[in-house]
């Protein structure tokens, strides 16, 4: 096992907010946000370029007052290596044994949390609102969005459902793809149909 | 500030201005009919009125452009040079506009972030409801207003640099008024609420999914996530990410820090918003 490489924790491109027990880690490159739990966390800050694997590890067991198996960092750095979050390639090395074998044998004997590194890609402002404000969008995507929805059904609806494409304007889609006619039961006070 | 010194200052011609959260807007049209529809909708969406503008200082400018084609009158929206729609047509064209013009103030709002959630006040403090549309989102907050929750928005929970929310207390959106699909308007209170005023700090933030059915067991005891988890269930509903992501974090990580953070399924809103209330009670009392 190759523990004498010094990883680096890459810097550059990203926004980095500190939590307790946890590291939020934004992405400016790819606009993915990844948190880093404890101990993910914890092995990330100690990747300073100067640190071998060996030294993290020793490291690890003195903040967390418990012995440290190697591969535990390893798994961290395997995840970190995955997500870009560090300068340099580092390809873990679990001694021929498959990552899903490392996390069981671990998981198994662990007293101190398995490395996780979660990731979601960041939303464009429309997405973060899903159909009803991309409109537009949803549209070009050929997505079938959900009833109700306020874009043009004469894209969406399928015509001679219960109206024409152009028809269509006066009614909203139901969810299934097809054109609801607007109700004539006026509203009641205090409500007004868009 | 009345609406019609608004309406009278900010329809100018065929160019409609406003400042909302900082965001500097201008919409331009050929018609004043036009100009008239979208500002019908943008004063249910801003309550609370708009600041004005010189036109030198809009940052945004949006314009439609329309077309006479044999199916009707067609129409484009442009902001900024760049095609937002094209080819729309009929009443649902304006939704359309309304709904770009809410999400760029929601997504460059200066010193705030917009998550897209709904929000209401018990205690003087928020719950906050994270959720995509369609999700039922409006009908919570609409049944948690009706046992008494002040209401703060069914669209966008408006968090400050310090992590209180603002509020943004546009019309609800509800179905199944006069049926179960169309969709109306209703001020809060035509359900008999009020909205707040204030800025207040957060209490909770909930993230449910509704799941048809799912009865709620008598001692709810929902998922407590950590900062780190709560802020990646929160993420996904968060306008300015890409724009500011720096900001974001910072404010986020002061709500998760505050305010207790829960996940769970949810039933109908109607048999939920009870056992919500009296949990946020036990939680923060």
């Amino acid at each position: 096992m190759n523990n004498s490489q010094k990883p680096t924790a890459r810097k550059e491109g990203l926004v980095i907010q500190e939590m307790p027990d946890e590291v939020l880690v934004f992405d400016l490159e790819t606009n993915k946000a990844h948190c880093l739990n404890e101990t993910a966390a914890f092995v990330w800050k100690a990747c300073d370029g100067k640190n071998s694997i060996a030294d993290i590890t020793k490291l690890f067991g003195n903040q967390s007052g418990t012995p440290v198996q190697e591969d535990l960092v390893w798994l961290a750095i395997d995840q970190l290596n995955e997500n870009n979050l560090l300068e340099a390639e580092l390809k873990a090395d679990f001694n021929g044994q498959s990552r899903r074998e490392v996390i069981k044998k671990i998981g198994l004997a662990a007293v101190i949390a398995l490395p996780i590194v979660s990731s979601l890609v960041a939303p464009t402002a429309a997405w973060a609102i899903a159909c009803s404000g991309t409109v537009s969008s949803c549209v070009q995507n050929g997505q079938n969005c959900n009833a109700g929805t306020p874009c043009n059904p004469a894209n969406r609806c399928p015509p001679g459902t219960t109206g024409t494409p152009t028809g269509a304007q006066n009614g909203t889609c139901d969810g299934n793809g097809f054109c609801v006619a607007a109700a004539s039961t006026p509203p009641p006070a205090g409500c007004r149909v868009p | 500030m009345s609406k019609q010194i608004i309406r009278n200052d900010f329809i100018d011609g065929r160019r409609i201005k406003f400042q909302a959260f900082g965001v500097k807007i201008g919409i331009e049209a050929e018609k004043t009919l036009y100009l008239e529809k979208i500002y019908r909708l943008l004063e249910k969406t801003f309550p609370s009125g708009f600041e004005t503008v010189a036109q030198r200082e809009i940052e945004y400018r949006f314009i439609i452009k329309s077309n006479k084609m044999d199916k009707g009158e067609r129409f484009e929206l442009f902001r900024n040079d760049e095609r937002l729609i094209e080819d729309a047509g009929g009443e649902f064209f304006f939704q359309m506009v309304e709904s770009e013009v809410r999400i760029t103030v929601a997504e460059f709002a200066v010193s705030r972030v917009f998550l897209h959630a709904g929000v209401v006040a018990w205690r003087n403090r928020a719950i906050i409801i994270p959720a995509k549309s369609f999700s039922g989102k409006s009908t919570l907050v609409a049944e948690l207003v009706k046992k008494g929750a002040i209401y703060y928005s069914d669209e966008y929970a408006v968090l400050d640099a310090a992590g209180k929310v603002q509020p943004f207390p546009k019309w609800l959106s509800l179905r199944g008024i006069i049926d179960p699909y169309t969709q109306l308007d209703c001020s809060v209170e035509s359900i008999g609420g009020i909205a707040g005023t204030k800025p207040i700090p957060v209490g909770m933030v909930l993230i449910a999914q509704y799941k048809k059915e799912k009865k709620i067991p008598k001692i709810w005891k929902p998922r407590r996530l950590s900062g780190g988890q709560a802020m990646m269930e929160i993420l996904p509903h968060t306008l300015p990410i890409r724009n500011k992501p720096k900001f974001v974090l910072e404010v986020l990580n002061k709500l998760t820090s505050r305010a207790i953070i829960v996940k769970t399924v949810r039933g109908e809103a109607k048999d939920f918003a009870d056992t919500l209330l009296r949990y946020f009670e036990l939680q923060t009392d």
